[in-house]
């Protein structure tokens, strides 16, 4: 018989079942489209951490607090290897590795949650913010854009300067407007007035998009931190990467953060070299700077390949893990493409013995029962694929945490994985099917 | 066109050997019309199975056509039943989801043959049993003498040599009954061999020759016979 004749059956087969062939299918539907979901955050996910890591130069050193343990191979695991120690880093520190030769910048960081306060009465806004104490090379190290104003300078750190830049979402939240979901962001229409999308839409293309909502801005008002005033110069714009947006941040200069507020010790500092070429030498040099300093090794020196070792490592845990996840969907959408079939197949006893009889051998009726359930969990394998396409398509369109990522892999992966869950869970009841008696199979009621 | 000598056939019963056929000695020429007969229970669809090589004998030979059907594989018995014979069962056994046309065409789907004009076939078949305009429909659809005409064209629509009917007509009233024989008539005209298994004296009468089917064993019609059935 030709293999095509067999998968004609096969579709026929299908085809005059399809209410009972929808159901088994939604196994497979439901595990592939969470096998795709779940690939694209991960590699989402991934992929922005690639990108903050990336952040971090080639010729940039991470200091951080608390000791780095090595691993038996001699390198340094970041992921469990952390002793969590108080930070024990000063703005001395920062100034002693200013020393170390090929050292083009140091950006120290302080930071404490500290309640913002503006306006006065009835109309106060208070919040929580992350306070950060930095330097003039913050906004450039964070990769953090200004919307409004500016950036403090170097001359206002040396004075002591209360001068403060708000991270969006602390400048949105003190002028008392909704914080804005990050879903919705990119609507650029606050949630105030909720317009159907397509109104929106009608407003992004006619160019009439909320020239209204040009809100007041509090850049060269004064506000409150704690007990002190004082005066904003500049507003962040929206920074929505994960882990390290500056979004609930409100920046200082850390000479002013060190008088004015009870911070005294460096959640991190990050080094520049002048080049990649010496980064060597300047991570020795910066590791015995700081070391001079202290009394025991509480601190830890990072380069950038360092981290990008650990992100390898926490990539590999989600890629197991991913499989995980996909053998259990297969295993389970499996079995229950098996039961079907197998119930599929009792239930046409009677047609496989009229098969037989009309001179169907052996073989054509397993090819026929093995095509169904192959084509069964393909079907199903690009129904739930199309889904998790639309699913990441959707997000992406929408939220801008983090943007999924479908890899052509993955695609292949899943459509690959329903052929040999269809194919492993399609012997059985072919087997079963193909080995009956013809003249019991006529008998059967 | 068949050959069988001392065929047996038992069963199995709560570990017990039950046998049905005893030794079945059936000799019938091509083109022969044969009708059998017996009690229920007697063992005639167990009988016409052996014959449609739906199942193996536990003893005795079996010839079709020339050929040696108790030393052949499943895979050959399988191919002979596709070219050589053609089944219509009382019940009609159509593929409930497929089309009266694709009922139809199956036997061909599965021939070695290689046809050249298959949708033609299967159309001028559905044409002399009177339901090219059904053909779309599926078999529930129809009456039981349509389902039942359709069950004959898909038997004829390999142009085999021998027709095995099991009690063709027995869920049929008169008049349909009739307009089925009127179709095996042709058929046995146009050159077939049919063996019909059934219980009315009436559908026995249209075969040449009428056998017995007792106690595991086929006897030659006689009056006595005719008086038990
Ligand atoms: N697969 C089987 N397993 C066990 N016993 C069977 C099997 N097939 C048939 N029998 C038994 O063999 C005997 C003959 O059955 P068969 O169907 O051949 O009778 P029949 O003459 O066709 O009867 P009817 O006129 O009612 O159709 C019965 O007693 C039946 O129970
Ligand atoms: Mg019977």
């Amino acid at each position: 018989m030709k293999l095509l004749t067999g998968f004609k059956l096969a579709w026929f087969g299908l085809w005059s079942n399809r209410f009972r062939v929808l159901f088994a299918m939604m196994g497979v539907v439901i595990g592939m489209f969470a096998v795709i979901v779940l690939s694209a955050i991960a590699i989402g996910v991934k992929d922005t951490m690639m990108k903050q890591m990336g952040g971090l130069g080639a010729e940039q050193i991470l200091v951080i607090p608390g000791r780095v343990l090595d691993t038996t191979s001699g390198q340094k695991d970041l992921l469990s290897g952390l002793t969590s120690v108080p930070s024990t880093l000063t703005y001395e520190d920062a100034k002693a590795v200013e020393e170390v030769e090929n050292v083009r910048s140091v950006t120290p960081q302080l930071e404490t949650v500290s309640f913002v306060q503006w306006g006065e009465g009835e109309g106060t806004q208070r919040l929580q913010a992350a306070v950060v104490g930095s330097t003039d090379q913050y906004a450039r190290v964070q990769h953090a854009e200004l919307a409004e104003g500016r950036f403090f300078t170097k001359e206002e750190q040396e004075k002591k300067a209360k001068v403060i830049v708000l991270g969006s979402n602390i400048h949105d939240g003190l002028l008392g407007k909704e914080q804005v979901p990050e879903e919705s962001r990119d609507g650029g229409t606050p949630e105030a007035e909720p317009k159907p999308w397509w109104q929106r839409l009608l407003g992004t293309v006619t160019g009439q998009a909320s020239a209204e909502e040009k809100a007041e801005s509090l850049v060269g008002k004064d506000v409150m931190i704690g007990e002190t005033s004082y005066r904003v110069i500049g507003v962040l714009a929206p920074n929505a990467t994960l882990g390290s947006s500056t979004d609930n941040n409100v920046v200082m200069p850390i000479e002013t953060a060190l008088v004015q507020t009870d911070m005294k010790n460096l959640t991190k500092m990050v080094v520049e070299a002048e080049s990649t070429a010496v980064i060597d030498q300047v991570d020795v040099d910066v590791f015995s700077a700081i070391k001079e300093n202290h009394q025991e090794i509480d601190f830890s020196v990072v380069k950038q390949d360092q981290m990008l070792e650990a992100l390898d490592r926490v990539t590999s845990i989600l890629q197991v893990m991913l499989a995980g996840i996909t053998l259990t969907a297969l295993v389970i959408s499996g079995t229950g493409i098996m039961n079907v079939m197998v119930m599929s197949v009792r239930e046409r006893t009677r047609e496989i013995g009229i098969r037989k009889a009309l001179g169907a051998t052996t073989f054509e009726v397993m090819v026929q029962f093995f095509f169904e359930t192959v084509l069964l969990c393909l079907l199903g394998g690009v129904i739930g694929l199309g889904l998790g396409y639309a699913f990441v398509e959707v997000w992406n369109a929408n939220v801008s945490i983090f943007s999924l990522v479908l890899p052509m892999w993955a695609v292949k992966l899943a459509l690959y994985s329903s052929v040999v869950v269809g194919t492993l869970f399609g012997i059985y009841p072919a087997l079963k099917a193909a080995r009956m008696n013809p003249s019991k199979a006529l008998r059967f009621e | 066109m068949i050959e069988l000598r001392e065929a047996k056939k038992w069963f199995r019963s709560g570990g017990e050997k039950v046998p049905v056929l005893r030794g079945v000695n059936l000799r019938v020429e091509q083109g022969e019309y044969v009708a059998i007969m017996g009690k229920s229970g007697s063992g005639k669809s167990t009988l016409l199975n052996l014959l449609g090589t739906l199942d193996t004998l536990d003893g005795g030979e079996y010839e079709l056509a020339g050929k040696a059907v108790h030393k052949m594989s499943k895979r050959k018995r399988a191919a002979l039943r596709n070219k050589e014979i053609g089944f219509v069962f009382q019940h009609f056994h159509l593929i409930p989801n497929l089309s009266v046309y694709h009922n139809v065409m199956l036997p061909l789907t599965y021939s070695k043959r290689r046809w050249s004009k298959k949708r033609e076939r299967v159309m001028d078949l559905l044409e002399q049993v009177g339901l090219a305009h059904k053909k779309r429909q599926k078999p529930s659809r129809l009456s039981g003498g349509e389902k039942q005409r359709v069950a004959i064209a898909r038997a004829l629509v390999n142009e085999p040599g021998l027709i095995l009917a099991d009690e063709p007509t027995g869920s049929l009233d008169e008049e349909t009954t009739e307009s089925v024989l009127h179709l095996l008539d042709r058929v046995h005209k146009d050159g077939a061999t049919i063996l019909v298994i059934t219980h009315d004296m009436e559908v026995a009468k249209r075969a040449e020759r009428i056998l017995f089917l007792k106690n595991g064993v086929l006897e030659e019609w006689s009056d006595e016979a005719a008086y038990r059935v």
